[in-house]
């Protein structure tokens, strides 16, 4: 597990400097990515030794804290591309919410191995709802609708890993679905979020923001079996393509790649999944498992809806493909989760503890 | 009892297998997608690739220049300076704009706003720069409007120093046709405009720009587009995203200029010749009381070198100046030239056809010696009429009509030179048609035998002056009149037409033609207006070699007819008879030049058009006339035959021999100093 990750994060790393492509302001984004990598690195490593249990006494602390994050962020943050999502701590820029999608798997997991029993009653599955909630609607006050979802597409899944009866989550589903209706018909979606939702339904009505897709299905398509190869993909090159190092960057490597590529690269990303779900199944308690659905959904979740949206078969969402797209705090945040995994792993024979 | 949750791992491996087989199937469904896009779509979408990256860019090739015989330049090349502005480019406040506008309208003159203006034409005067944003802004954003063609030089570079405090505001130099000689060659130079939408397939796959590339539409700039034009030159560029060029992918295919095209042209002798007609038109229409004076009066002169075919002068009055149609076709001027009656965009040299008269009978003339319908001595008794049996078949008991002589006292007993040099109508109605009465030949040459004549001379037939428009007019034979009139051939059409009347229709420059093939002793020279062409440093890449179509002294297969071969003693007596039309014969009064022989032939030919009819001038027996006259110096070694026909211009000696007079002795003035200069 821990050689496919570090190989993705390499990947991702290789792949960033191709995506650069002579853009100046972009220059130091390789290098910076592998220094991010290599904090990530002793966070994966301080998070394995750590003993995953020590989380669990600091759970409440973590749930005030990340929402005092948030709030903080939505007070003085960074604002850039209309959203706040960013604040500076020396020198440095994190995301909080990514913070929170990591911090939310260990304290759901904690709330979920604790209450499993009332998982199977609405009051009770409400209950660990709100906890999940909160931090959602907060990220969703940033704006940020693609990780309040995938806050709550955390919280499902581990509840039904957690034997939440299947029923609830169709309903629950069902509801969720409505949900845009419902902003829609109470005016409640950024202007630049319909703009996404419209341009996904209706791509020619909009040619300037409809550039971007066609972009990139014009670097996919320019791949064919085998790739134009690494560093070779005019549409990348040649700066065609925009947002290539983060958003789009399955686009180039898929460019440079090929089917064939690409399949391995499926693979190598669906391994690390698996590991991570062995590492639940394995788990020496459900708390630990739960740790492990978490992170798995962590992972393929924002893996699958970036494919998703750069082989146009979902809307355009801010959610970076982990381990590859540039920025330190998605990559740091499930390279913590991978750490905790191998927490789990690692503990898990120590029973008498 | 919570003790056990703590220490028991309690999720159900099923939920863990459903989340793996939920992962492969999405996994799958991204592969077959990519699949799908990549391998079967991806030819498509690496052409798109392709098509984003490179940028096919066109190297203008500079159009070729025209020069008269001389080095005089017809047709040339000026950079113009277009202001331009683009929308897409102009500043982001409404005030900031308005400070472009304001800084541009006071360097240009051109106003802001025209209130009430409708779009027109990019050049044409009348609209505001702000109304031209408001228009283009829609139509194309990225395009670079003009708002002020062809600017002064001055203005255009104090803009473009400005430019940078202006953004959207551009200075752009494009070449522009010019023609110094404007009218006096407009007929022979012609113009251009823009490919018109039912030919730009055409020019598109020759590769024009149809947004920039003009096409020649009339006169040599037409004919010889192909060769003023030249080729693109092409340069495959790698491009970013932002449109800069990268690099060459493939070596840049030059461009090949066009051609540089020297005329037979002499703009000295056309710009005299212009200036003779015109005034003799002039002093025509003086002539007449006001009811008479027809509103077409026009003229051509055609100035030939009948060795060769090289014309020297070609002119048809009423002209108009091609230099106005340089930049862009402005409406108003072209519509008063198209609404025109005499049509000045007609070369009527060529495109014109009239009645020929009197000029005709040198194709009687030739044929009825050739064939021995007459020797050049044999009399014929003209008492000013005749009268012969019109029939309109062999065993039509007819009747009676009368032929008049233009002379009705009759010139008496009479043989070829003088029947020639006083154009005796009674003679010629005698070679060409017969008269069985006393002193009467007893068979003429008969249509057919005219019709063969009149095309072995270069009649019937456009010629191949490498001019587009020309036209083939019209030498009758019974076929012709049985389908296009429904009706018989009559003995009186033979007769008509013996002296160039009736259904025969020609152009001034077959006239020219059937002068100069008699001057040089049957030489048919295809007319031609090329000399030579050159490249840009005005060395001669080719010449034109002159093009002999036939000799009438050799055997000539008429297509139609049988084969002709005209005796050269037949031509000498032509000649002889055209000379003494200048010495003493009809010409004499009016065409004679000093120190120059010259051999001629006049001609009064009566017409009757749609003008004419329209107010009523075809009064019988007194149908209004065309003035020709047609000439060549000097006899004894022809180097220029001369022909003008003046419209509705009255007497041929009277009207249009001063005007060949005119015409030669500025040719030999020339010559003269030419010749001085020259030694």
């Amino acid at each position: 597990m821990l050689g496919a990750a570090a190989l993705l994060v390499l990947l991702g790393i290789v792949e960033i400097r191709s995506a650069v492509a002579d853009n100046a302001s972009l220059a130091d984004s390789a290098q910076r990515q592998a220094t991010f990598a290599a904090i990530g690195l002793v966070i994966l490593m301080a998070a394995t030794v750590i003993d995953y249990h020590f989380w669990r006494g600091l759970s409440r602390l973590l749930f005030v804290g990340i929402i005092l994050l948030l709030l903080y962020v939505e007070l003085i943050g960074t604002e850039s591309f209309g959203a706040t999502r960013w604040i500076q701590v020396g020198g440095i820029t994190i995301q909080p919410s990514e913070v929170a999608k990591i911090s939310l798997i260990i304290i759901l997991a904690d709330d979920i191995a604790r209450n499993e029993d009332r998982l199977q009653t609405w009051s009770g599955i409400l209950r660990t709802l709100i906890l999940a909630a909160i931090p959602a609607v907060v990220i969703l006050r940033e704006p940020d609708l693609s990780t309040a979802i995938l806050t709550m597409v955390l919280w499902a899944a581990m509840a039904f890993a957690a034997g939440m009866p299947p029923r609830f989550i169709f309903i629950m589903g069902g509801a969720a679905l409505l949900l845009p209706f419902i902003a829609l018909a109470l005016n409640l979606l950024q202007p630049y979020q319909l703009d996404r939702l419209a341009l996904f339904f209706m791509p020619d009505a909009d040619p300037s923001g409809a550039y971007n897709i066609e972009q990139s299905k014009i670097a996919i398509g320019s791949g064919g079996w085998i790739g134009q190869g690494y560093g070779l993909s005019t549409q990348v090159q040649l700066r065609f393509l925009k947002v290539r190092h983060t958003d789009f960057i399955f686009s180039v490597m898929s460019s440079e790649y090929g089917l064939i590529g690409m399949t391995a690269f499926f693979g190598l990303l669906g391994f690390l999944v698996s590991r991570c779900l062995r590492a639940a199944r394995l788990a020496r308690d459900t708390y630990g498992a739960l740790i492990g659905y978490g992170v798995a959904t962590l992972i393929f979740y924002q893996a699958a809806f970036n494919i998703g949206m750069n082989l146009n078969l979902l809307p355009v969402a801010g959610l970076p493909l982990p381990f590859i797209s540039s920025g330190g705090s998605s990559l740091w945040s499930v390279l913590l989760g991978i750490g905790l995994v191998e927490s789990t792993i690692l503990y898990r024979k120590d029973i008498e503890f | 009892m919570r003790t056990p949750s703590f220490s028991e791992n309690r999720v159900q491996p099923s939920r863990i297998r459903f989340f793996l087989i939920g992962m492969t199937g999405v996994f799958a469904i991204f592969t077959l997608r990519l699949f799908f896009m990549q391998v079967i779509q991806g030819d498509y979408y690496y052409g798109l690739a392709e098509s984003n990256r490179t940028k096919q860019t066109y190297v203008p090739a500079s159009r070729g220049v025209v020069y008269d015989r001389r080095g005089v330049l017809l047709a040339r090349n000026m950079p113009a300076y277009n202001i331009t502005i683009t929308p897409a480019d102009l500043p982001d406040t409404e005030a900031e704009i308005e400070a472009v506008y304001r800084q541009l309208s006071q360097l240009t003159g051109v106003p802001i706003r025209v209130p009430g203006s409708v779009p027109s034409q990019e050049c044409a005067p009348g609209r505001g720069i702000a109304d031209l944003v408001d228009e283009w802004i829609e139509l194309a954003p990225y395009y670079a409007v003009k708002i002020q063609c062809d600017a002064d030089a001055e203005i255009a570079k104090v803009v473009l120093e400005k430019s940078a405090d202006m953004p959207g505001v551009g200075v752009e130099v494009s070449p522009v046709r010019d023609y110094p000689n404007g009218r006096y060659t407009a007929h022979i130079v012609g113009y251009m405009g823009r490919v018109p939408a039912e030919y730009s397939d055409y020019f598109k796959e020759k590769g024009y720009n149809l947004d920039r590339d003009k096409i020649g539409y009339s006169g040599i700039e037409a004919y010889m587009e192909e060769e003023l034009a030249g080729t693109y030159g092409s340069e495959l560029w790698e491009v970013d995203a932002a449109g800069k060029e990268i690099r060459l992918l493939e070596p840049p295919v030059p461009a090949v200029p066009g051609k540089n095209i020297r005329l037979t042209i002499d703009a000295r002798l056309q710009e005299a010749a212009t200036i003779i007609l015109e005034k003799q038109i002039e002093a025509t229409r003086a002539l007449k009381p006001e009811y008479l004076r027809s509103p077409m009066l026009g003229g051509v002169v055609v100035a030939m070198n009948p060795n060769t075919g090289e014309i020297l002068a070609m002119v048809s009055v009423p002209t108009y100046d091609n230099q106005k149609f340089s930049r862009y076709i402005p409406i108003e001027y072209y519509t008063e030239l198209a609404t025109d009656i005499s049509n000045p965009l007609l070369n009527h040299a060529i495109a014109g056809t009239y009645p020929p008269g009197s000029i005709f009978k040198l194709v009687t003339a030739v044929g009825a010696l050739n064939e021995g319908v007459v020797t050049p001595d044999t009399p014929v008794i003209c008492r000013g009429t005749i009268s012969i049996t019109q029939k309109f078949h062999p065993s039509d008991p007819g009747r009676e009509m009368l032929f008049y002589c233009y002379d009705r006292e009759g010139h008496g007993e009479i043989s070829f030179l003088r029947g020639l040099a006083l154009s005796c109508d009674i003679y010629f109605y005698n070679l060409g048609a017969g008269y069985s009465g006393p002193g009467g030949v007893k068979k003429g040459l008969e249509i057919e035998g005219i019709k063969q004549y009149a095309r072995a001379v270069g009649y019937d037939r456009a010629l191949g002056i490498e001019l587009f428009g020309e036209r083939s007019g019209l030498i009758p034979d019974k076929d012709w009149k049985r389908i296009n009139q429904g009706e018989n051939w009559a003995t009186g059409d033979t007769y008509i037409a013996t002296i160039g009347q009736g259904y025969v229709d020609v152009t001034p420059l077959q006239v020219a033609e059937s002068i100069a093939v008699i001057a040089s002793n049957g030489k048919v020279m295809k007319p031609t207006l090329i000399k030579e062409y050159l490249d840009g440093e005005g060395n001669v890449v080719e010449i034109h070699e002159p093009e002999m179509l036939y000799d009438i002294t050799d055997d000539i297969h008429d297509e139609l007819y049988d084969t002709v071969t005209v005796q050269p003693w037949v031509l000498k007596m032509v000649q002889q008879g055209m000379r003494l039309a200048v010495t003493e014969g009809t010409a004499a009064d009016y065409a004679q030049i000093e120190n120059i022989p010259t051999a001629g032939k006049t001609s009064t030919a009566e017409y009757c058009d749609d003008i004419a009819q329209s107010r009523n001038l075809c009064k019988r027996e007194a149908w209004p006339t065309h003035a020709w006259y047609g000439a060549y110096g000097p006899y004894e070694n022809p180097e220029i035959v001369v022909v003008a026909f003046v419209y509705d211009g009255g007497e041929g000696a009277v009207t249009a021999g001063p005007v060949v007079r005119d015409v030669l002795r500025a040719y030999f003035a020339l010559k003269t100093i030419d010749l001085e200069q020259g030694g």
